[in-house]
C-alpha cells in the first residue's frame, strides 16, 4: 500500500496531529455543485460538529471524507491517507454511522455484527470480546440473538453504532447518532462519544441538534454548500454579534449617559427598556468592568448586571441569512 | 495486490446465505422448481412407458438415424427416449430461474434497507461484494439443477426404466446440465443484477430478467414442434457463446454496482 503524499502542512496550527484534511475539496453531480472549497483540519481526539440544512451537503462531505464517493476537485485525506489513492486505508480507519441504520434485518445483532466483523479482518476471539463489549453497552446484550427486522427503531440505532465502533476506528463519522433515541438511550450514545473522543479518535457528528453540537464538539462547522463558518461554540456564540449585557437600574439613567454609552468603542448599540439598559457588545468579559465603572461614575444606580451571549441558535440562523417566521401559524 | 480477497468474498457469501435461508418466500422458490422438474419427467416415465404409441417405421427411422444409440430401443422406448429428452431444457430453466430470484431479492433488498453505505465505507471491494453476491446467487441454482438431475438419474435407473438411463447420460445431457446451465445461470445472475440496478421491487426484477429464460423455452417448444433435439456440441457451442456474452455483461454489472452509482444513483 502507498502512502500517498499531501502536500499541504501535517500539523494544525496549535502543533496537533492531524486527523482529518481537507482541500479545497468539492464535488458536482451533473453540472450542479453539490459541495465546493472545503478546507478542514481536524485534530486526532478531536469532536467536530457539521451543522447545516437539509441539502446543506453534509452527507456528501462525510461521503467525500469516508472515501465512497470521488472529489471533483481538491483532496482530502485521513491519516495522512488519500481518500482517492488509498481508498482502502482510509475504509479501514474510519467507522461511519449512516442516515438510516442500514442493517441486515433478516440477521440477528451478532450476525450483523459479525459480518462487518469479518470486513475489517478482525480475529474470532477479538470479534467475540468487541461484540460482547458494545452489545453490553447498548444495552442489546439481551437480544443478541433476536432478528434485528424485530428491534425498535432506537435498538436498530443504538446496533448500528456499535457497528460502526466495531473495528474501534480512528475517525468516526456518526450522521445523527442520537435522532430515533429516547433520552437514556441518546445519554449513552453523548457518553459514549465523550468516552471515544477520550480514547483519541476523532469524531465527525452530522447533526440537526444544536444543543447536542455545543455539548460535544470541539469545533462546530456551519454548512451550506462550503463551509460558511468554523469555530469552537463559544467563540461562534462570541462572534454571533448578539452578545449583550442587560443593566437593571433603580431609576431612569441620566439622559446624556445613554448618549456617552453609545459613543465607547467597545459598545456596538444600547437599547432603552424601561429600567432595564441593554447593552451590545463584542466581548462580555472584557467590556463588562469598564461598563460599569462607566455608568457608575455617569450616575446610574444599578441594582444588577447579567451578560446574555447568543444563542448557537441564533448564530445558527445569522450564518445561514435567515430565520423562518414564528407567527401567524397555528398555536 | 490481490483483486479479490477470498474472506473478504466468503463473508459476503456467508451472510447472504443466512438471508437466503431466513426469506420463506425465496427459499419455496428455490425448492418447489427442482421438485416439480424432477417429478414431471420421472411421472411421464412411469405412466407413459407402457401407454406409448409406436410410431411409423420412416419417423421412427429418421429418430434413431438422429440418435445412434436409441438402436437398442423399441418402438415404444424411442418414444419415451424422445419425449423424455425434451426435458433437458427445462433442467436449464433452473440455474436460470433461481439465480435470477436470488440476485433481484438480495440487491434490491439491499437498496430497500440501505444497508449498502455501510458496507461499501468498509475495506470490502466492489469486486469482492459482486463476487459474492454472484456465488451466492450462482451455486443454489446450479446445485438445484445438478440434485435435480442426479435424483432424475437415480431414480430412472433403480425404480422406473433402467433402459432409457442412457438416453438422458448422453452427451447433449451432460454438456447440457453441467456446462450449458452454469454457463446460463451466470448469465441471469448478471441480468438480475444488471435489472435490479434500475428497479426498486425484487418481482420487478425476476420479470424483467425473465427475458434470459424466454429463449430457453423457445428451445423447449422448437423442439417439440419440430421434432428435433439439441446434441451436446451444439450445447457446448451455446456456452462457449454465453461464457463470451457473460464477459461484456459482467463489465455492464461492474459498471451499474459502482459504488458511486449506488450511493448517489440508487433510489
Amino acid at each position: 500500500m502507498t502512502q500517498s503524499t499531501v502536500t499541504v502542512p501535517a500539523l494544525l496550527p496549535g502543533g496537533e496531529a492531524v486527523a482529518v484534511r481537507a482541500v479545497g475539496l468539492g464535488r458536482r453531480f451533473g453540472s450542479q455543485w453539490a459541495l465546493r472549497g472545503v478546507d478542514l483540519e481536524l485534530a486526532r481526539g478531536e469532536v467536530f460538529g457539521l451543522l447545516g440544512p437539509n441539502g446543506a451537503g453534509k452527507t456528501t462531505t462525510v461521503r467525500l471524507l469516508s472515501a465512497l464517493i470521488a472529489p471533483s476537485e481538491g483532496r482530502a485525506s485521513i491519516d495522512g491517507f488519500d481518500v482517492v489513492a488509498d481508498a482502502d486505508a482510509v475504509r479501514a480507519r474510519i467507522g461511519v454511522l449512516t442516515e438510516t441504520p442500514g442493517l441486515y434485518e433478516r440477521l440477528t445483532a451478532v450476525q450483523n455484527l459479525e459480518f462487518f466483523g469479518r470486513l475489517h479482518g478482525l480475529s474470532p476471539a477479538v470479534r467475540q470480546e468487541r461484540m460482547e463489549r458494545l452489545l453490553r453497552l447498548f444495552d442489546l446484550w439481551d437480544r443478541r440473538d433476536g432478528l434485528v427486522g424485530t428491534f425498535s427503531k432506537g435498538m436498530k440505532q443504538k446496533l448500528a453504532i456499535a457497528r460502526a465502533l466495531l473495528h474501534e476506528p480512528s475517525v468516526l463519522f456518526l450522521d445523527e447518532p442520537t435522532a430515533a433515541l429516547d433520552p437514556e438511550a441518546a445519554f449513552v450514545v453523548r457518553e459514549a462519544i465523550a468516552a471515544l473522543k477520550g480514547q483519541g479518535r476523532t469524531i465527525v457528528l452530522c447533526t440537526h441538534n444544536l444543543d447536542e453540537a455545543e455539548r460535544l464538539c470541539d469545533r462546530i462547522g456551519f454548512l451550506r454548500g462550503t463551509l460558511l463558518r468554523l469555530d469552537s461554540p463559544a467563540r461562534l456564540r462570541g462572534l454571533g454579534g448578539r452578545a449583550v449585557l442587560e443593566v437593571e437600574l433603580a431609576a431612569a439613567p441620566p439622559a446624556d449617559l445613554v448618549e456617552r454609552l453609545r459613543g465607547r468603542p467597545e459598545v456596538q448599540g444600547v437599547e432603552v427598556a424601561g429600567l432595564t439598559l441593554e447593552v451590545s457588545v463584542a466581548d462580555v468579559p472584557r467590556a463588562t468592568p469598564g461598563l460599569v465603572r462607566a455608568l457608575v461614575e455617569g450616575g446610574a444606580a444599578i441594582v444588577g448586571v447579567r451578560a446574555r451571549t447568543a444563542s448557537l441558535e441564533d448564530v445558527y440562523f445569522e450564518v445561514m441569512g435567515a430565520r423562518p417566521p414564528t407567527d401567524g401559524g397555528p398555536p | 495486490m490481490r483483486l479479490i480477497r477470498g474472506a473478504m468474498v466468503g463473508a459476503v457469501v456467508r451472510r447472504e446465505a443466512r438471508e437466503i435461508i431466513r426469506n420463506r418466500l425465496l427459499v419455496f422458490s428455490i425448492i418447489l422448481p427442482p421438485v416439480l422438474l424432477t417429478a414431471s419427467p420421472i411421472l411421464l416415465i412411469a405412466l407413459g412407458s407402457h401407454a406409448a404409441a409406436a410410431l411409423p417405421a420412416d419417423q421412427m427411422a429418421q429418430l434413431i438415424a438422429r440418435h445412434p444409440s436409441w438402436s437398442g430401443l423399441d418402438s415404444r422406448q424411442v418414444v419415451m427416449a424422445f419425449a423424455i429428452s425434451q426435458f433437458l431444457a427445462t433442467f436449464l430453466i433452473l440455474p436460470a430461474y433461481i439465480p435470477l430470484a436470488i440476485a433481484s431479492y438480495s440487491i434490491v433488498g439491499e437498496k430497500q434497507t440501505r444497508s449498502l453505505e455501510a458496507v461499501l465505507s468498509t475495506p470490502l471491494r466492489t469486486s469482492e461484494l459482486l463476487a459474492g453476491k454472484a456465488i451466492a446467487a450462482l451455486v443454489p441454482g446450479v446445485l438445484a439443477s445438478w440434485l435435480a438431475y442426479a435424483t432424475l438419474l437415480l431414480l430412472t435407473a433403480v425404480l422406473v426404466a433402467p433402459e432409457l438411463l442412457p438416453v438422458i447420460t448422453d452427451g447433449s445431457w451432460l454438456a447440457g446440465v453441467l456446462v450449458l446451465g452454469p454457463a446460463i445461470g451466470l448469465i441471469s445472475v448478471e441480468a438480475g443484477i444488471i435489472v435490479s440496478s434500475r428497479v426498486n421491487d425484487p418481482r420487478v426484477a425476476q420479470q424483467i430478467g425473465g427475458i434470459v429464460i424466454l429463449p430457453i423455452v423457445a428451445l423447449i417448444v422448437l423442439q417439440g414442434a419440430g421434432g428435433f433435439l439439441v446434441d451436446g456440441p451444439t450445447y457446448l457451442a451455446g456456452a462457449t457463446v454465453l461464457l463470451l456474452i457473460a464477459v461484456g455483461g459482467l463489465r455492464l454489472a461492474v459498471a451499474l454496482f459502482g459504488r458511486e452509482t449506488i450511493l448517489t444513483r440508487w433510489r
